[in-house]
């Protein structure tokens, strides 16, 4: 049957319908659909299956992985930065294998839309010395997740995913088994203590030899079943085209808009290769085109005189694929000549940017305007992490951004380095359970000095508003973890009146100038988008602004930020009624002539 | 057939919607369809743009001078997506009459839906189909009648399709020269 689905919605049902009965990963754009999808199914069909979100992509995959050496078919997913923090994990996974099917989904960005870095998974899983697989579109996605679960049972090891996000934020008709027969296999943990604890050096030196053989028999499997077929319909001419995932639509598009015939080969398994069968194709061709993202993947493992890519810079260096660069290389090669046919005309005029900025309404605003007034700007250093929160960057409160609980274990090193300033770490609920105890425990036990503000709204934000530990366990605390680190630990539920929130930062400080290693504020929060508490939260205090009072000093639209915010034509501020969610925030501290007043016609 | 639409706006303003309700008009009609979404962080107020493809098409993005038409949302967003448009395509656009048409290398259907709004012809939320309204009666290569658009949005959400079909209907009244 045909169903417009989302990408990420195409890979959740492939693997309902591949059997697989325990997903768990991490959420992450552009991945975090997969994992809700099969919740979603979950419900909806009443299936009987494991869909949960771990505390890290490396949590994540391990109880995957667990559950594919007892027999059961599963499934871990992740983002490609997430796939860094699993990849100890998976670095020996693919010694030692599995018994049952499991499939790593690991999400890539090409173009950098929603991650910090544009990393390949292909290359990391050519690393790992593990199969992956490339979807071009839904409807690949939906059959190789299906093909992989199955590829992973059939060869011992886990076969990865890779996903771009053109792939699972794209929408297509895709054509989907219409009735399965949920059947998942039953685990039975088998023990084989040399296999399943394998250590060095005996140990791992024979698993390895039983990878090489197994990476082996999956070129030749690749040349059999994904390539061979594919090099069986090629007319040979002046170029080849080898396509990685989204990079075949690319080139089919462009070579028809440029009006060239030439053989594209999808390459569906752009590891491991079966490099001297490919290279034998090259004979029939003058030269061969690779065009795959973000990485060279299957250019590194096919090199030769006549392959051109991104390697030699016939391909673009950065940024997500585009037709245009496929023509450029065209012209580059020789084999294009006609004209631009994707040229940009921008708007003459720069638009102005349309920055993302924390929702109106939303505590981080008031958390950091706070801290930002206590501590101030010259004599503190603000590390910061991945979340919303990294927003609070719009009210000059972040210094630093690195990676998932990076803030923690930085602000011991800037407490290190430079000991004469204030560093006042910040971090999401989730971000701390992911990444954050660690470091902490490290600051506690070496006495490292900083304000480690926990910014708790109890729901995963940035990426959906998933469900962290804390939402639905209780048992799990984050001041219990704190304390339970040995630091000194403090908790301010936050309240719209910014009197209290300034008083509490206050309050910190002095803590902080007694203290000889980290103090950590829990601040209690909620998120304006989590529907079943912000209606509870939000007190309903509109605001307007006396416009006499208004000197247009701009406190309000910097340091506070608020959207609804602007200046009028008369150049004072303006509350847009629209975007106002009637927080109340602005009422106290913000404005230095308080000319925010509460707007009695929309009454409280 | 090919067709080739940017939708362009902010967050809110209910873009992936209308992807959804093209997909299903394709879907109604056996024309096949791929599209994408820019979302990253359209939840925090930042600007949206989707890509759909209707017809015979491999890959989800729309390249720089290719789309038939571009439905604005807002004007500053449609002008930063101006460039997809290809020549003899059309940009439906949600602006004020200081809206520089005359540097926009396409036709140009303008409405202001803001202002027809907050005079309340309609609710704000309905916004997005309004635009689709206007679109569909200016753009006369586009693939969908208004009872196409009509049963779409009918099986998106049966319940609140009433309302939504009323706006569609009204944004559809409006005939550019």
């Amino acid at each position: 049957m045909k169903k417009t689905l989302m990408g990420n919605e195409a890979i959740a049902l492939g693997l309902v319908h591949a059997d697989v009965d325990m997903v768990s990963g991490y959420p992450g754009t552009p991945s975090s659909e997969i994992l809700t999808t099969v919740q979603k199914l979950q419900k909806q069909q009443d299936l009987e299956l494991y869909a949960q979100w771990a505390t890290n992509e490396k949590v994540g995959f391990e109880v995957a992985y667990a559950g594919a050496i007892a027999g059961k078919r599963t499934a871990a997913t992740m983002k490609q930065v997430g796939l860094n923090v699993a990849s100890d994990a998976l670095m020996s996974a693919s010694y030692i294998g599995n018994l049952g099917g499991m499939l790593l989904v690991s999400a890539d960005d090409p173009g950098f839309h929603s991650s910090q870095t544009e990393q390949d998974s292909r290359v990391f899983a050519k690393f790992a010395k593990i199969p992956v697989l490339d979807p071009a579109t839904p409807q690949d996605a939906y059959d190789l997740t299906r093909y992989g679960v199955d590829l992973s049972q059939e060869f011992e090891i886990p076969v990865m995913l890779r996903p771009v996000m053109r792939v699972c934020h794209a929408r297509q008709i895709v054509e989907v088994k219409s009735e399965h027969d949920f059947s998942p296999q039953k685990g039975e943990f088998q023990r084989d203590i040399p296999r399943w604890a394998g250590v060095p050096r005996a140990g791992r030196f024979k698993q390895g030899e039983q990878l090489l053989e197994r990476v082996e028999k999956l070129e030749r499997y690749n040349w059999e079943h994904l390539l061979k077929p594919e090099f069986d319909k090629c007319k040979g001419g002046r170029v080849l085209i080898l396509a990685g995932g989204t990079g075949y639509g690319f080139a089919k598009e462009a070579l028809e808009d440029m009006g060239i015939e030439a053989d594209v080969v999808k390459v569906l398994m752009p590891y491991p290769l079966p490099v001297e069968k490919i290279k034998e194709q090259f004979a029939d061709y003058e030269k061969v085109l690779v065009v795959e993202e973000p990485m060279p993947c299957i250019e590194e493992q096919v090199m030769d005189p006549k392959v051109h890519g991104r390697l030699d810079k016939t391909m673009h260096q950065i940024d997500e694929m585009s037709k245009v660069y496929i023509q450029e290389a065209m012209r580059k090669l020789g084999l294009y000549e006609g004209k631009d046919l994707y040229p940009a005309n921008p708007f003459k005029e720069q638009i102005p940017a349309r920055p993302p900025n924390l929702c109106p309404g939303c505590p981080h605003r008031d958390v950091y305007y706070s801290i930002m007034k206590v501590f101030k700007k010259k004599k503190s250093i603000y590390p910061s992490d991945i979340g919303c929160y990294t927003l609070g960057i719009n009210q000059g409160a972040i210094d630093t951004v690195l990676c998932m609980g990076g803030s923690v274990s930085m602000a011991s090193g800037f407490a290190l380095a430079d000991p004469d300033k204030y560093v006042v770490a910040t971090i999401g609920d989730s971000t701390f359970f992911h990444g954050g105890i660690p470091p902490l425990i490290n600051a506690v036990y070496q006495k490292h000095k900083f304000l480690l503000v926990v910014l708790d709204n109890s729901v995963v934000a940035m990426t959906g508003r998933q469900e962290p530990p804390q939402r639905q366990n209780k048992e799990v605390d984050i001041v219990k973890v704190a304390e339970g680190c040995g630091a000194s630990t403090f908790e301010y539920v936050y309240d719209n009146d910014m009197n209290k929130t300034v008083d509490f930062f206050k309050r910190m400080k002095e803590e902080y100038d007694k203290a000889d290693g980290p103090v950590v504020a829990v601040v209690r929060e909620f998120c304006v988008l989590d529907k079943e508490k912000a209606s509870e939260q939000l007190p309903g205090e509109f605001v307007t602004v006396n416009e006499d009072d208004c000197v247009a000093c701009d406190q309000c639209t910097t340091v506070f930020n608020c959207p609804p915010m602007s200046y009028n034509e008369k150049d004072k501020i303006e509350i847009d009624p629209f975007l106002c969610v009637g927080c109340g925030a602005c009422l106290n501290v913000v404005c230095p002539t308080d000319a925010f007043v509460l707007d009695e016609k929309r009454g409280k | 057939m090919r067709y080739q639409v940017v939708i362009a706006g902010f967050g809110g303003q209910g873009a992936v919607f209308l992807v959804k309700v093209l997909a299903l008009c394709a879907g109604n009609k056996n024309i096949e369809c791929l599209g994408t979404e820019n979302h990253g962080m359209s939840q925090r107020g930042g600007a949206v743009s989707c890509f759909i493809k209707l017809g015979d098409f491999s890959n989800p993005v729309i390249d720089t001078y290719q789309a038939d038409l571009l439905i604005g949302l807002e004007a500053d967003e449609a002008l930063r997506n101006m460039q997809y448009l290809k020549s003899g395509g059309i940009m439906a656009v949600n602006a004020e009459d200081d809206f520089p048409a005359a540097d926009v290398y396409t036709d140009v259907a303008r409405v202001d839906a803001f202002a027809k709004a907050k005079a309340g012809d309609f609710p704000i939320q309905g916004l997005n189909v309004y635009m689709l309204g206007v679109a569909a009666r200016n753009d006369k290569n586009f693939p969908f009648t208004l009872e196409d658009l009509k049963e779409a949005i009918t099986q998106m959400n049966a319940k609140v399709a009433a309302q939504n079909i009323e706006i569609l209907e009204k944004g559809y009244a409006n005939v550019m020269e």
